[in-house]
């Protein structure tokens, strides 16, 4: 035969073969359904083991079980009021390092260079300690060779602002007093104008930061020396 | 025959038949193609039916019914989630006599070394009677099914069949309840909800209850310590959520295992919290109080009132445990939890109006919760006259359930709006209950002062715990025995609520009838046994409730402070 008397038969093969493949499709179809839902049913069988194992875990720890443990063995109890804080921040403050003191470092004392020679002073006063008032005044108008008190030495360290108002008549001048007659933030009136007076490198500013007596009179000096370095 | 045709070349024709043949031919045409409409017809319904059973039918291999889960009887659950009631497959021995085969007295022997509850003179019994079948245990552990199978005997069944297991024990057992042998319902939410845990279409999802298990625990372990130490014969606590109703704990003691309810005693069964009704006493005064001040009765916390050593009504005689013997406010009143001058106070406030405000709190008919165990209260009914309003007052002409107690604390503490309490937890497909205003919202702020005093400086001293910020009253009530008050035999109840700088929870906790001990040096009153009870409670639930304790809040006392006298020191 010819083959074009094939074509009929081609035909009809081709459309069986274009049916197998649409039954081919719905086997496959088919297959992934079954394996769904075997997935499925092995799920809901999982579950019940699940379910099975909670329960014992949920017997065997249950409440009244661990009580018996806490009151026997464990003794936690609940947290008291101070032991809640309210945030980060309190719980680092908690724990923040403390200063510890190192008790085996060497002593070592607060020192000063030892302050150069002064002019002498103008006149020696004797006003007693409680004058305080009337010295600070007295020394206001002191006259410019008002010589930094001396080899006074720690009165010479002395100072303390005053207020001062000009036109004020001073009374007589009192010299630096022992320091040990007085407190030390008493006035030593004699070395603030001595200061105005002077160029010189005050004594009362040994050139470290150990004495805090000086630093703290070094703002009140600041603006009157400006040549100073204070530390 | 055909009719003649030439025999030529000539087309062949059809072939045409004339006459009867004809129509024997029509005949048979007509029957062939029936046949044939029949036979295509049905090859055209089969091919139907199989273009439809490939669109929407199951195919060979499908094991149906098992997409999910559902238990033969619904869980029950706790607040978050805890199973407290479940459904398991226990095993069950039976025995089948007429299939027995071997020896039956190695059977009846063997048996009875199994199971010694019989013994083998019994089994042997059972054997050689013609009888069917015999449970021979119902709940049997899996090392004894393993021990019987290894007998190898075909007559012993051994099956499986759906069981409750309550894995927490006798945790929370009175709110759960249990079930008879046929699986339904026969006490608390397993009857409450039987419907719902029986019905397929509800059973696949948990019944979730309010009841949080470690709250509950605590409660109960430190319940059954006291009434272990002070010989209680028994002993009820309730916490709820003043906002929403819900009972966080409730406790009944003593209690059962509801895995082996048959084996408990009937007074293990017993509900106290919701079916036992008990004179509360002084606990009822803050209510007394509200009433007044709701009034218009009481003005102020400053209202002073005479509070004699003894005060006459008619024939009554009233006394006080600690009489003032002077003029006192109605915060010293409170403090020092008297009677005579709540008696005046409930005067002055009269019958009708406790008893309309008394309706309201729900006081006069069993508790409003979803358990079906609930108690009737005992009030004066008829016969309420002004000496009944004013024993009613302090607490003791009326009977009310420890929850009741618990709902009316609510309510004057929430800001005075009833809500009904229940046991299921609040969520949106169950809100809160449709509640009606009790109390203002003053009278709630101001009862905040007076009962932080009680706990500050009064008689429940012992039951602040630091930082908790506890308010609170005790109650100590006579039990009636004999037909009359006896002094020897109390019920002592505090009820609480904390933190009274923000009320959120109200724990109320009673002991039936304890001793005095030698630490309490004699005292068998509330402020002794059930108020630092109530303490140790709180400071162990508030952190789990949220409540932090804080040493810096309280609650207004600038409200009460002025009207109260300092004691001499």
């Amino acid at each position: 035969m010819s083959a074009r008397s094939f074509r009929p038969v081609m035909s009809v093969a081709t459309v069986a073969v274009a049916a197998l493949g649409c039954y081919l499709v719905s086997l496959r179809v088919a297959a992934e359904r079954a394996g769904l839902e075997e997935v499925e049913s092995r799920i809901v069988l999982a579950q019940r083991d699940i379910r099975t194992l909670q329960t014992e875990i949920g017997t065997r720890g249950r409440l009244e079980q661990l009580e018996r443990w806490n009151v026997r063995v464990l003794a936690l109890s609940a947290p008291k009021a101070d032991q809640f804080v309210d945030g980060g921040y309190q719980l680092a403050r908690l724990a923040r390092p403390t200063d510890e003191v190192d008790l085996t470092a060497p002593v070592v004392l607060a020192a000063a260079p030892k302050p150069a020679p002064a002019q002498p002073i103008a006149t020696p006063v004797a006003d007693d300690d409680a004058d305080v008032a009337a010295s600070e005044n007295a020394t206001q108008n002191a006259p410019a060779p008002r010589a930094a008190p001396a080899s006074g030495g720690p009165a010479s360290m002395m100072h303390v602002a005053s207020y001062r108002v000009s036109g004020r008549e001073e009374p007589a001048v009192s010299t630096a007093r022992p320091l040990s007659r007085k407190s030390p933030a008493i006035v030593s009136a004699t070395t603030k104008p001595a200061k105005f007076a002077t160029v010189a490198k005050p004594p009362h500013l040994p050139g470290t930061g150990h004495d805090a007596k000086a630093s703290s009179h070094a703002p009140a000096k600041a603006g009157v020396a400006r040549d100073e370095a204070p530390h | 025959m055909n009719a003649p045709t030439p025999a030529l070349v000539a087309r062949p024709e059809r072939l045409r038949l004339v006459g009867q043949r004809r129509q024997i031919l029509a005949v048979v045409h007509q029957r062939l193609m029936f046949g044939l409409i029949v036979y295509g017809a049905i090859i055209a319904i089969i091919a139907l039916r199989l273009l439809w059973l490939a669109a929407f039918g199951d195919h060979a291999g499908r094991r149906g019914a098992l997409s999910a889960l559902i238990p033969p009887r619904g869980d029950i659950v706790d607040r978050d989630g805890q199973p407290l009631a479940s459904s398991i497959d226990v095993w069950s021995i039976a025995l089948q006599p007429t299939r027995v085969i071997g020896d039956k007295l190695e059977l009846a022997r063997n048996l009875a070394k199994l199971m010694p509850e019989k013994d083998e003179a019994s089994y042997f019994a059972m054997i050689r009677s013609g009888k069917p079948f015999f449970y021979l245990r119902r709940r049997a552990s899996p090392d004894l099914v393993e021990a019987v199978n290894a007998l190898g005997e075909p007559g012993m069944a051994l099956e499986r069949t759906p069981d409750r297991l309550y894995p927490q024990t006798s945790l929370a057992a009175h709110v759960l309840g249990f079930t008879d042998i046929d699986g339904h319902g026969s006490a608390g939410a397993e009857r409450a909800f039987d419907k719902q845990l029986s019905d397929p279409a509800t059973r696949g999802t948990p019944i979730t209850l309010s009841i949080s298990s470690k709250v509950q625990q605590a409660l109960e372990h430190e319940l059954a310590a006291a009434m272990a130490e002070f010989s209680a014969i028994g002993a009820a606590g309730v916490v709820m959520d003043v906002h929403t109703g819900e009972v966080l704990a409730m406790t009944s003691l003593p209690t059962l295992n509801p895995n082996i309810a048959g084996q408990g005693s009937p007074e293990a069964r017993f509900n106290r919290a919701t079916l036992g009704v008990y004179e509360l006493g002084s606990t009822f005064k803050p209510f007394t109080v509200g009433m007044a001040m709701d009034s218009g009765v009481v003005k102020s916390v400053g209202q002073i009132y005479n509070c004699p050593k003894e005060f006459h009504y008619g024939k009554v005689v009233v006394h006080d445990t600690h009489p003032f013997g002077r003029a006192c406010s109605v915060a010293e009143i409170m403090e020092e939890s008297s009677n005579i001058g709540t008696a005046q106070i409930a005067l002055q406030v009269g019958a009708t109006r406790q008893r309309a405000f008394l309706q309201k709190m729900g006081f006069m008919a069993p508790v409003a919760i979803e358990l079906r165990e609930r108690g009737r209260t005992l009030t004066p009914g008829t016969n309420w006259g002004e000496v009944a309003t004013m024993t009613v007052g302090f607490g003791h002409g009326i009977a009310v359930t420890p929850l009741h107690l618990a709902t009316g604390y609510a309510t004057l503490f929430n800001g005075g709006v009833y809500h009904p309490a229940t046991i299921l937890k609040v969520d949106k497909y169950h809100p809160v209950g449709a509640g009606h205003r009790v109390f203002t919202e003053e009278t709630s702020y101001k009862s905040r002062a007076l009962l932080r005093l009680v706990v500050m400086k009064g008689t429940g001293k012992n039951a602040d715990a630091p930082g908790y910020r506890i308010g609170g009253k005790t109650g100590t009530a006579e039990k009636i025995v004999g037909g009359h008050y006896t002094s020897a035999s109390v019920v002592t109840t505090f009820a609480g609520v904390f933190p009274m700088d923000e009320p959120r929870y109200v724990i109320v906790a009673m002991l039936d009838d304890p001793k005095a001990t030698t630490k309490t040096f004699g005292f068998h009153t509330a402020g002794w046994n059930v108020a630092p009870l109530v303490g140790r409670t709180v400071s162990r639930i508030a952190p789990m409730l949220g409540v932090r304790p804080d040493m810096n809040r309280d609650a207004n006392m600038a409200e009460v402070m002025p009207f109260v006298h300092e004691k001499e020191k």
